[in-house]
């Protein structure tokens, strides 16, 4: 049984165990991207590298075996350099957005291009719980947003941007919507000052949390704004009650009618609650000082991802932080202070919501907008049948979803190249982006899409059909930076993926081989 | 020549997949060998073909698609009925293949991107080397050699070639002469690539004729090289009586005229001058446009004193002196009987340590103790081993182990099983890369000789070891060289390399303990068993022993093989043995070990042959490629083709250098495009850095050897080049052509220019349209009064006048 030494830690391990499985049962771990348990290792990534201290060289631990008297680092200067070297390369001929244009310009970050997807089929509840996960007021936003994701729409190159904002408006009108079961209560209490649109928003993902919400306004009803400065014409009211009445979830609490600096006082609050928002909509300068937070004439300083104030305990954001009149960005703003506040509570660092690493095209060219349009409906964009005022029918709806590209990569959340650059991101390596690999896509499986431009030649779905006895099974094709996976004889995709689809997407360690519903 | 089939087969016959298969077998390990053979049969791999071959075998869809797409060799697509080779090895390229491809596309009307001409007739085809270097550059179309071509005689080769195929002229092949009858004077001929590419069978053929017709006291005996390859071909006449005359550049036509010189009075030649005329019809290399020179060439000479003076025969022993298929005569020169000592008195592990007392290092390149590496594999646990020989020589510009195969191949088969001896392996495979027909036809004549002769085989000798050898051919893959991909290669799969412990003196073939040596070490074998190891070591420094076998090519006036002692520094190779630059041009550098190797400027002359010298100069000794540079080559320029090289041969397998190499060279194309970006060079560098520290076999961490070599001596070079300058006016996107005014209006330039640059004006000097000039660099080899020069693009203006 071999000894050896990882960081400092002294184990005995199998023979034959590999350092990288070493490491796993000592609980160090390891950047990889080519290996699965289970099949013979392939040692192409150079993702898992860690350095022998007794002769400085670098190992690729899913290969080297834990040998005696072998003592290793896994995380020197030099594995991180190389570790964020391989990544950028890798990425350097990536080709693959991991959202969608329309989802980056939402400064919701709504996953549109999922919440389309759905629509298409037929789920809109599941399409509403979508966007629910980021925006608390659907129907709202479903009437009056300005749709800064058409404007990024990639269809709009080709002819004109998909119908997103009605498509939203389709699900909040349509859709049922069954909140989240509630998780147990914290015990921990949040005073919400302002009933508009960041109030709310920020009341609905902190009750979610299990936290007790108390939101005071100093009018009858809640909305702020979207009540009382919105004309009804362009905002019915049924519509903002309808948003209003999903928010009234257990844990939150109005106090209408009840003014800031008259009615209660922020030190009373500051003692009887955990946290307080403040979101008062625009607030003037002096009235903001004299609340003892630093302020400018654009509103309540805050840490820039933490919507915090000057003093620890006080977050604040929509209006009173920045002036501007886009709402889906006040109830953005709302989620990311609930965000910040279930960090505060639960004494993790205050950061705000993850922002995630993104690998982004840019323009694309032509021919790969071709590519993408493989998958959306050649048609032109819908038009409402009873008038411009009013939402998609269920048919209107269907069809305009059709017509949806889907930019976005179905692994966003599960790429091990995404989560890995993220953690490297300050790599020392950087590569121009000429010359990447061109953005291309088999739609051919009935359930599986492969994008061999995000593939990053590890093999393991080579290995894989090999293993499983897949004929023809996938192949590795050509040589060096030409090489490719796929189909020998080129036949269909569909023959070659067959009951070994499943371990394939589940392996496949990019977006190269995902679900196509997913 | 054979008539090809049409470039489509319509109905495709595919019998042949059946026969081949009962031939090669169903395993999959069978894969390369029968893709060889249908690519052999249908001149490409049909696909019906390939699914046939899964029908019948084991061998999956998933393996042959990656087998097939893998080797360079292989071909998918239908090619014409002729194929032009065009060599891009090193020696090649610093006197300019890449004009010479460009200039047949133009002529052949070859389409970018396309690789046939319309009317299907040729398929031109790029190759790392043909190993002709000292002839270059070089083409072969089908099995006929053509050397020092220009961009300008290109169409003259391929009519040449035309005619040729009219007439149906069958290349010969080299059969093993018989043995020299006592009295008789013997007319040796190199047939060796070098000397069959310049023409040496068709001299032998001449030169045989003459003896008949003449009646001479002679017979005409193959040799193998010389070395002397600038000399090729070479005919040696010695006498019984031992004198010897070598005659150097013999061209056909003027063989039977050397004969008749030896066997008739003079006054005959002067009689049958005027008839010889005739016989100078179709030559395979064209003295139709260069004057043949032939001269009597006497060991005494000075030049050819200092050419040979210097080396040291070893692995190269007797060279030009023995037939390489005669066993008789290998015998009679000493051969076989280091084996016969082995096999006779001593023990695997004194034998075992004679070789690491000899000092041997492995002459692939790395440099590992032969020793060491048999002892290995020797003391691995008991079971089947094997012993290969890798012949899988893959650097452009180098031929040192195509040489050893093709001119001693009883030699290194005798390395071979006094290695396999030694580490107790029963079973031995020779992999030979297949661009090398010539040495894998000796070497299998040379294995069925020596079974029949006892030395291989069942009890060897009598003794109780047995051994069986066979051959493997390389399908195109320079990364087969290195030793875990030459065994993944074998297996029948893509030849990846991988990663290492284990070695495979632990696990190697199908798992089994296995010894792989290179060519040449294993062709010092028998000389150290012989003649001890002190005498080995002697011959070295005291890190490195014994001698290396360089190929020494490019600007230089005596290229060819050559043998020296360790220790000798690189001025007396480039200048003593090889006679310098052999013009005007100064001597700039040596670029040592190809694409894993490094230049070293001038100033380091002094720097001796030695595996640990070479290293601190930032260099590596490699296999043996040594290519001397001229202030004409641009060091920029030189790394870019090297990359271009490693990253077309890269495997694909790790990141660092699958993406590495390729990113390398994107930079160099662009710094030799004259569109470099600020900060260039230092991403250049961390690159190189990356590639070199974190890729997973030899290849990718050597791959940036070319460019940190050169970034650490010529900097200044690559500083230019992103000014947008080519200090060595190399660089075509840098350069631009004028017409000073010794011009004399002769209009020979505006005739030649395949561009249409050059307007006709006669009497007048003639100026270059810089917008349409592709330089071709046509119209200077064409101008009578050297009036063509080569400037700086940044001092010329838009007109073509100089500013």
């Amino acid at each position: 049984m071999p000894n050896l030494i990882i960081n400092g830690k002294a184990l005995t391990v199998e023979p034959g165990t590999t350092v990288l499985e070493a490491a796993r049962l000592a609980g160090i771990s390891i950047p990889f991207m080519c290996s699965v348990k289970g099949l013979p290792h392939f040692t192409s990534c150079m993702v898992c590298v860690v350095q022998n201290t007794a002769t400085g060289q670098l190992l690729p631990s899913c290969s080297a075996m834990a040998t005696e008297g072998l003592v290793v680092e896994t995380h020197t200067e030099a594995v991180v350099q190389a570790r964020a070297a391989s990544l950028n390369l890798l990425m350097s001929e990536h080709a693959g957005d991991c959202e969608a244009p329309c989802t980056t310009t939402c400064p919701a970050h709504l996953k549109i291009p999922l919440m389309i997807r759905q629509l298409v089929d037929g789920q809109p509840a599941a399409a509403l719980a979508t966007i629910y996960d980021t925006i608390a007021l659907p129907a709202v936003l479903g009437q009056i947003c300005p749709a800064p994701c058409e404007k990024a729409c990639r269809r709009g190159r080709v002819d004109a941007p998909l119908g997103i904002c009605s498509l939203e408006r389709f699900a909040a009108d349509e859709a049922s919507y069954t909140p989240p079961p509630p998780t147990l209560p914290t015990q921990k209490r949040i005073a919400i000052i302002g009933a508009g649109p960041t109030g709310l928003a920020s009341a609905f993902y902190l009750a979610q949390a299990g936290h007790e919400c108390t939101i005071f306004d100093e009018r009858a009803k809640p909305g702020g704004q979207l009540r009382y400065g919105v004309p009804n014409h362009l905002l019915p009211v049924a519509v903002l009650e309808r948003d209003i009445q999903r928010i009234h979830l257990p844990g939150v609490h109005f106090r209408m009618n009840t003014h800031f600096g008259t009615n209660i006082a922020l030190q009373d609050l500051k003692a009887q609650y955990d946290a307080i928002i403040i979101a008062t909509g625009k607030t003037s300068l002096e009235i903001l000082t004299s609340w003892g937070l630093t302020a400018t004439s654009k509103g309540i300083q805050i840490q820039e991802h933490s919507f915090r104030t000057s003093d620890e305990k006080i977050f604040a954001g929509g209006e009173a932080v920045q002036a501007g009149h886009l709402t889906v960005r006040a109830v953005a703003h709302g989620r990311s202070l609930a965000i910040s506040i279930n960090q505060f509570l639960k004494g993790l660092p205050v950061t705000g919501p993850v922002r995630r690493f993104e690998s982004r095209l840019g323009q694309i060219k032509d021919s790969e907008s071709q590519e993408l349009l493989k998958e959306a409906a050649p048609y032109s964009r819908t038009v409402s049948l009873a008038g411009s005022g009013a939402g998609f029918s269920c048919d209107e709806a269907l069809r305009e979803s059709k017509r949806c590209m889907h930019c976005d990569c179905r692994k966003a959340e599960s790429c091990k190249l995404r989560d890995y650059m993220e953690i490297q991101m300050a790599g020392p390596l950087h590569v121009p982006p000429e010359g990447r690999k061109p953005v291309e896509r088999n739609i051919t499986h009935p359930t599986v899409i492969f994008e061999p431009g995000k593939c990053i030649k590890c093999g393991i779905c080579v290995r894989i059909t090999a293993q499983q006895g897949e004929s023809p099974g996938l192949a590795f094709q050509n040589r060096g930076f030409d090489a490719t996976v796929g189909v020998p004889f080129g036949d269909s995709l569909e023959a070659a993926l067959g009951h070994s689809a499943k371990l394939c997407v589940t392996e496949c360690p990019t977006g190269a081989l995902s679900w196509k519903d997913s | 020549m054979t008539a090809a089939p049409p470039l489509q087969d319509p109905v495709l016959d595919l019998k042949m997949v059946d026969t081949l298969v009962a031939e090669c077998g169903q395993s999959p390990d069978a894969v390369i060998p029968i893709l060889q053979k249908l690519q052999a049969h249908y001149r490409y791999l049909p696909e019906a073909a390939l699914r046939r071959v899964c029908e019948l075998t084991d061998i999956t869809p998933a393996s042959i698609a990656g087998v097939s797409t893998f080797y360079s060799q292989f071909r998918h697509k239908p090619v014409g009925r002729h194929i032009i080779s065009i060599c891009h090895g090193t020696a090649c390229h610093v006197k300019g293949s890449g004009l010479i491809q460009d200039a047949l596309s133009r002529h052949l009307k070859i389409k970018d991107g396309d690789d046939t001409d319309m009317n299907g007739v040729f398929t031109l085809k790029r190759v790392a080397c043909l190993g002709c270097c000292t002839l270059a550059p070089v083409i072969k179309i089908d099995a006929v050699t053509y050397g020092h071509l220009t961009p300008e005689t290109v169409a003259r080769a391929i009519q040449d070639f035309l005619e040729l195929e009219k007439r149906q002229v069958v290349p010969r092949h080299y059969e093993q002469a018989k043995s020299t009858p006592e009295g008789l004077t013997e007319i040796r001929i190199g047939v060796g690539s070098c000397c069959v590419a310049g023409g040496s069978q068709t001299v032998r053929q001449e030169l045989e004729d003459e003896i008949k017709n003449l009646g001479a006291t002679a017979v005409v005996k193959p040799v193998g090289c010389v070395g002397m390859c600038h000399q090729t071909p070479l005919v040696e006449i010695v006498s019984a009586t031992g004198e010897a005359v070598t005659y150097a550049k013999v061209q056909p036509g003027e063989a039977a005229q050397l004969v008749r010189q030896h066997f008739k009075p003079k006054g005959i030649i002067r009689k049958l001058r005027s008839g010889l005329t005739g016989i100078m019809e179709h030559l395979l290399t064209d003295d139709a446009w260069e004057p043949v020179s032939r001269y009597a060439l006497d060991v005494r000479d000075a030049p050819v004193c200092s050419f040979l003076g210097k080396q040291r025969r070893v692995a190269t022993e007797w060279c030009g002196d023995i037939d390489p298929l005669d066993l008789n005569e290998y015998c009679a020169h000493h051969g076989m009987e280091a084996l016969k000592a082995c096999l006779g008195a001593e023990s695997p592990d004194s034998l075992i340590q004679t070789i690491i007392q000899s000092g041997l290092r492995g002459r692939g390149g790395a440099g590992f103790p032969t020793g060491r590496k048999w002892n290995m594999v020797r003391h691995a646990p008991v079971g089947q081993k094997y012993i290969l020989c890798n012949g899988d020589e893959g650097d452009p510009g180098a031929f040192m182990d195509r040489m050893l195969l093709e001119s001693f191949p009883y030699r290194v088969l005798e390395g071979m099983i006094i290695a396999a001896y030694a580490v107790g392996a029963s079973e031995g495979i020779l992999y030979i890369r297949s661009e090398y027909p010539l040495a894998i036809r000796r070497i299998r004549d040379a294995l069925a000789k020596l079974k029949a002769h006892g030395y291989l085989g069942r009890s060897i000798l009598g003794s109780p070891f047995s051994l069986t050898l066979r051959i493997a051919e390389g399908a195109g893959a320079f990364v087969s060289g290195e030793e875990t991909a030459l065994l993944a290669s074998i297996e029948g799969q893509r030849a990846m390399p991988s990663f290492r412990p284990p070695y495979p003196a632990e696990h190697g073939l199908w798992g089994c303990p296995t010894a792989i040596n290179n060519v040449e070490t294993l062709a010092l074998v028998p000389w150290i068993i012989r003649s001890g190891a002190t005498a080995f070591t002697a011959l070295g420094t005291s890190t490195s022993a014994g001698t290396k076998v360089f190929s020494l090519t490019g600007k230089v006036q005596r290229g060819g093989l050559i043998e020296v002692p360790m220790g000798i520094t690189l001025r007396e190779i480039v200048e003593d043995i090889g006679g310098g630059t052999g013009s005007n041009k100064k001597f700039k550098a040596v670029q040592i070990g190809g694409p894993s190797g490094g230049c070293l400027p001038a100033s380091y002359g002094d720097t001796r042959v030695d595996y640990e010298a070479l290293a601190a100069a930032g260099c590596i000794m490699g296999s043996g490629g040594l290519v001397v540079l001229d202030d004409s080559d641009c060091m920029v320029e030189l790394a870019r083709y090297f990359m271009t090289f490693t990253q077309h041969e890269s495997c694909g397998k790790c990141t660092p250098c699958r993406i590495g190499t390729k990113r390398m060279l994107e930079i160099l194309e662009r710094l030799c495009a004259g569109q470099s970006q600020a900060g260039d060079i230092e991403r250049l560098e961390q690159l190189a850095h990356t590639t070199r520290t974190g890729s997973l076999c030899g290849l990718g961490r050597t791959a940036p050897n070319p460019v940190l070599s050169t970034l650490l001596h010529f900097r200044k070079e690559y500083e230019a080049h992103l000014a947008g300058r080519c200090p060595s006016l190399k660089c075509q996107a840098l350069i631009a052509y004028q017409i000073n005014n010794k011009c004399i209006g002769c209009t020979k330039c505006a005739q030649a220019c395949p561009a249409n640059a050059i307007e006709l004006a006669p009497y007048q000097l003639h100026v270059i349209q810089q917008d349409k000039c592709t330089r071709c660099d046509i119209c200077r080899q064409v101008c009578p009064t050297d009036a063509v020069e080569i400037g700086d693009k940044t001092s010329l203006d838009g007109t073509g006048s100089k500013i």
